[in-house]
């Protein structure tokens, strides 16, 4: 997948290899790389706040696995305390997740009190408040026929659309599955129409999931398709970039490419998100064995861009090895931050071209 | 003599470039602890960490291993990795 970009890149110097300073040398590279590292002090945990939702999809990670069954604490005081205990163990963002965080919106407007950082995850049926000022993620699984059949919900992009057109927090995502890639036209189309931003993410299976939702190479490779055509098409709607859709349309998923750092595939404690990140429960205790940002995803399946940005971001050391490759990873950041920090403006891609992950070739030969 | 003299300068030279990548306050390359832990005490992350492996391997001209610096937590090891990765 390395391209002839890449080639012409090559270093010819004692070893071959590029050195930082190097790559830091084009003043493009080096004013993206001042900008995203004044995000390197973000560290992240996740929170499921409710055992509830308004809506059941096929194939949601949440009612998977114990967790939909642990008890639904919904004390904003309780909830404020872990908080407190949160930012006293270096927690500075914060993802509010499952069920529907839209559902208990007193105990969103204490966790932005106290961690003025992070993101919601919400199927955008119900309004939240501006106070709670996080970025919000809203859920797009296809068009409206294939929502009512999913979802079970009806008019869903219209009705999500209605209540965060021009609400500067809101991110649509768009979920790719084996069946939806051809709608995603008409969605972007329609998010375009009513200045709406989307970003995309895979349908990762659950632990055991038998259903038609999940990715082939056929359908990873049609919606890599999509994905750049959309990039292309609508540059300022779509937040994304070359190196995401690689990252999540390869055959192999994002274990394989990067090695996961969540604690649940990383034993070490030593540094980063196997020390640092947790991922809460309803009855806010957490498992170390179960945190991730999607528990219950089969981790060889696992394409989730909560995920990936993390996982791919983690690997800077790795990808600062030639300027293309480097340039990638710069874009990669850049829309994660764009995607997750309010306010983070999303910079013009620096690789429009595909570049292969690196060291991936090397560890799938093996 | 030499040797201790030896990695006494990149024990300074670490501690200088974690001071002006990192921006760390009230501290300078003589002041500090090359045995303090740097996640624990200092707050360190592995991607401050791994933006110092960079900038130190240009600056000795090694290479640090990806699996190994994130096990460096002090100034000490750090600068004794390196140490053993030019001899």
């Amino acid at each position: 997948m390395e391209t002839a970009n890449n080639q012409k890149n090559r270093r010819n110097n004692e070893d071959g290899k590029w050195k930082f300073s190097e790559i830091l040398a084009d003043p493009i590279v080096r004013e993206r790389w001042e900008k995203v590292r004044k995000f390197f002090f973000l560290r992240e945990s996740t929170y499921d706040m409710s055992n509830h939702c308004n809506i059941r999809c096929e194939g949601c990670y949440y009612f998977e696995g114990n967790k939909q069954f642990t008890a639904e604490i919904q004390d904003p005081l309780l909830w404020q305390e872990l908080m407190k205990k949160e930012k006293k163990r270096g927690i500075t963002y914060v993802v509010l997740a499952g069920a529907e965080p839209s559902l208990v919106p007193s105990l969103l407007a204490v966790c932005y009190q106290e961690i003025p950082l992070g993101c919601i995850a919400s199927n955008g049926l119900n309004k939240i408040s501006p106070l709670v000022d996080y970025n919000i993620h809203i859920s797009v699984w296809g068009n409206d026929e294939t929502s009512l059949r999913v979802r079970r919900a009806k008019n869903m992009l219209q009705r999500q659309v209605d209540n965060y057109r021009n609400d500067p927090r809101a991110i649509f995502v768009y979920t790719f599955t084996r069946e939806n890639i051809d709608e995603v036209f008409e969605v972007a189309a329609f998010l375009k129409k009513n200045d709406c931003r989307l970003t995309f993410n895979m349908f990762s299976s659950p632990v055991g999931y038998k259903g038609g939702l999940r990715h082939t190479e056929e359908s990873l490779s049609r919606t890599r398709e999509a994905m750049l055509t959309l990039l292309a098409e609508y540059p300022n709607h779509v937040l994304f970039s070359h190196y995401n859709a690689v990252a999540h349309t390869h055959q192999y998923g994002l274990h394989v490419l990067y090695d996961c750092p969540y604690p649940r595939m990383n034993p070490s404690t030593d540094i980063g998100l196997g020390r640092s990140f947790r991922q809460y429960r309803t009855d806010l205790t957490w498992d170390r064995n179960m945190a991730c940002c999607v528990p219950d995803t089969d981790c060889s399946d696992c394409r989730h861009y909560a995920a990936g940005s993390a996982v791919v971001t983690a690997k800077l050391f790795r990808h600062a090895a030639d300027p293309e490759t480097f340039k990638a990873w710069l874009d990669y950041v850049d829309t994660y931050l764009s995607v997750w920090v309010r306010g983070y403006p999303k910079g013009k891609n620096l690789c429009n071209h595909i570049m292969c992950p690196p060291k991936a070739e090397t560890r799938l030969k093996n | 003599m030499r040797t201790e003299q030896s990695i006494s300068d990149i024990i300074l030279r670490v501690a200088h470039v974690m001071i002006e990548e990192l921006k760390l306050e009230d501290v300078t390359p003589k002041t500090f602890d090359p045995d303090i832990d740097l996640v624990d005490e200092i707050g360190i992350d592995s991607m401050d960490l791994a933006t110092v492996a960079l900038v130190l391997q240009d600056e000795y001209g090694m290479r640090f291993d990806e699996d190994d610096y994130p096990g460096l937590t002090t100034i000490r090891l750090i600068a004794e990795y390196i140490k053993d990765a030019l001899s």
